[in-house]
């Protein structure tokens, strides 16, 4: 049998980031525990996504915030192997240093030029209490940053719609709103299964460039709006969290 | 170039294989592969590769890639066989940049035209395209139908004195010289990151080709070229994992029934490459110079054996040569045998012409010289 030539095969690696508000106001009305929960719940979802497609290799971390920013779960783990931690809610809403935080790890090295989009899950429920701009400025410097499926979701009416928006860098995707904890489930589950599973499908491999832009952009899956906004559209094969259960199937409680 | 030179012997691999996500999803190969050589000349040689993106939008991409395999070898050939034997580099890298791109994106968009007009879109296509994405991409494919063929474009030509580069979008080409050295002909596009490619369904795409003339010189010439869309590159975890695929190609090609060995293995391990890496479609197109790929042929150090060490058997007629150990080639445990040049030195004046002495690796028996028809009598130089 001749050696087949070349290094060492792998499936692609797709960075999986949560970055988590976990100041003091997730405290009130158990929003940090029904964040525990929703992402915990989320996990079996994700492993059956990444099962799925075998030739991407969807690793998981996140970052937490609040008096600065720290790597809550630091190592790149194996969606297989992940486990998540609570979170526990004290402190401000240094929602920059977070972004600062994330940027350093989407450098070329650490990362590397062969990886899938990666995919940034932003969640929060209060405004930045420290320089915003500046943290999405130094990701945005970044290829990985620019290039990342940035989705963010906010908890209860004191979130800043603006700052989110921002963050996600798509006029055509909105935040996702989580007024109860089952609508947070709801978009937790949508983010950590059908954008993965967007970002990390052969289709999403090789997509083509708008017509008005100079270069391909990838196929940012559009999720659905917050209520009242319209409909942007879904990533492939994608269940869009329902509006409608949103608003109307299920009580506001933040 | 002129007209008594002798040409140098090229010789071309090539093969495609669809990706493992592709058949998991129901997608066909959507790479292209295609040479041209001119039949009545050895050069130029053209061989392009090409990979239709995988975009539900893209829906036509594996029509796109055969169309610019087919568009781009075909302009590129006809672009060199015009200047047969006045080959002025200056003059094709500054004709070539600007007029290949150009007229490659004319005729891909001539073929993607007529192909539509042939066969529109269906309502079957559009209806798989929403529900794979949705209303909104239908749209931008009923605005740009070029969308749907998108693709990217790789093609590399060899005349005598020069190599061709032109590239479009991702995927790569590799350059090895005879020691193995890789090189990247063209510079890299930092646009091309997190499988945003440039594209010929692009608005612009004459735009954004990289081009490049490599003179080729005795001492720079190059032993292998490597063509590879990005699935084959991005199923190795790292580049250099790549860059060794294509050293190792290089030394297997070198070893005996290289080629076959080569020609023979590689669809397999584009299949193993895509199943356990990237699982996109993985397409390799491979030119090299078999010349420089010989291993240095085996020598004998410039002495002699006299005449003297010649017995011949009385009874058989067998002729036996002894030849000092210090006059033997090193083998290797799996050598069966190797071919020795000796000079036997008939007399002081007379030298004969070297015959061939195949010397096994019996080690102990007798080493036998066959000297063919001239074996009584060698001729000598006079």
């Amino acid at each position: 049998m001749i050696k087949r030539p070349g290094g060492e095969l792998a499936s692609r690696p797709l960075h999986f980031i949560w970055i988590a508000d976990s100041s003091g106001s997730m405290e009130q009305d158990g929003k940090i525990q029904s964040l525990n929960t929703a992402i915990r719940e989320a996990i079996p979802h994700m492993k059956k996504v990444a099962e799925d497609n075998p030739n991407a290799q969807v690793l998981v971390r996140a970052v937490k915030f609040s008096n600065g920013a720290q790597w809550h779960i630091s190592q790149p783990t194996p969606v297989a192997d992940f486990a998540w931690a609570d979170l526990v809610a004290e402190g401000e809403t240094d929602m920059g240093k977070a972004l600062e935080l994330v940027a350093e790890q989407l450098k070329m090295p650490p990362m590397s030029d062969r990886a899938l989009p990666p995919v940034l899950v932003l969640v929060s429920d209060g405004q930045p209490t420290d320089d915003f701009e500046s943290g999405l400025k130094a990701l945005m410097n970044e290829p990985w940053g620019k290039k990342a499926v940035r989705i963010a979701i906010s908890i209860g009416r004191d979130a800043d719609p603006e700052v989110l928006q921002k963050f996600i860098g798509n006029s055509e995707l909105k935040p996702l709103a989580a007024n109860s904890p089952e609508a947070l489930v709801k978009h937790i589950k949508w983010a950590s299964t059908a954008v993965l599973k967007s970002a990390s499908s052969p289709a999403a491999a090789a997509d083509v460039p708008k017509p008005s832009e100079p270069v391909a952009s990838v196929p940012i899956p559009t999720a659905a709006p917050i209520a009242g906004a319209p409909t942007a559209g879904t990533p492939a094969g994608a269940p869009t969290p329902d509006a409608a259960d949103n608003q109307n199937n299920i009580d506001d409680v933040w | 170039m002129t007209a008594n030179k002798k040409l140098t012997e090229w010789r071309i691999i090539g093969e495609t294989v669809p990706g493992a996500s592709h058949l998991r999803a129901g997608i066909p190969n959507q790479d292209s592969i295609l040479q041209i050589r001119e039949s009545s000349r050895n050069l130029p040689i053209v061989l392009s590769i090409a990979d239709g993106h995988g975009s539900p939008k893209c829906f036509r991409s594996d029509r796109g890639s055969r169309y610019a395999v087919k568009e781009s070898a075909q302009l590129v050939s006809e672009f060199l066989s015009e200047r047969r034997g006045k080959f002025d580099l200056a003059e094709i890298e500054n004709k070539g940049k600007e007029y290949l791109p150009q007229e490659f994106v004319k005729r891909w968009r001539e073929l993607v035209e007529a192909d539509l007009k042939k066969e529109p879109f269906t309502i079957e296509e559009f209806k798989n395209l929403e529900e794979k994405s949705d209303v909104k991409a239908r749209k931008l494919v009923e605005e740009n139908p070029r969308l749907a063929y998108g693709s990217t474009s790789l093609t590399v030509a060899l005349e005598e004195d020069f190599v061709l580069y032109l590239q479009l979008g991702d995927g790569d080409m590799l350059n090895m010289s005879e020691t193995g050295e890789v090189t990247k002909p063209l510079t890299e596009d930092a646009r091309l990151l997190a499988n945003e490619t440039t594209s010929l369904c692009l608005p612009k795409a004459e735009n954004d080709f990289r081009f490049f003339v490599q003179k080729i010189t005795p001492e720079q010439s190059p032993a292998m070229i490597l063509l590879s869309t990005d699935g084959y590159l991005n199923s190795f975890s790292s580049e250099a994992g790549f860059f060794q695929a294509g050293t190792d190609i290089l030394g297997m090609l070198g070893a005996e029934n290289g080629f076959e060995t080569v020609s023979e293995n590689l669809k397999g391990w584009l299949e193993e490459a895509t199943q356990m890496g990237s699982g996109d479609d993985c397409t390799i197109g491979i030119i090299y110079r078999p010349n420089a790929l010989k291993k240095p042929e085996t020598t004998v150090k410039s002495e002699t054996v006299t005449a003297e060490a010649i017995t011949t058997n009385s009874q058989t007629g067998e002729k036996t040569v002894e030849i000092p150990e210090t006059l033997l080639p090193e083998m290797t445990e799996n050598q069966e045998d190797v071919t020795v040049t000796i000079t036997i030195k008939k007399d002081k004046n007379k030298i004969s012409k070297p015959p061939v002495v195949t010397v096994k690796k019996s080690g102990e028996e007798p080493l036998k010289a066959d000297f063919g028809n001239n074996a009584e009598n060698p001729k000598t130089d006079e």
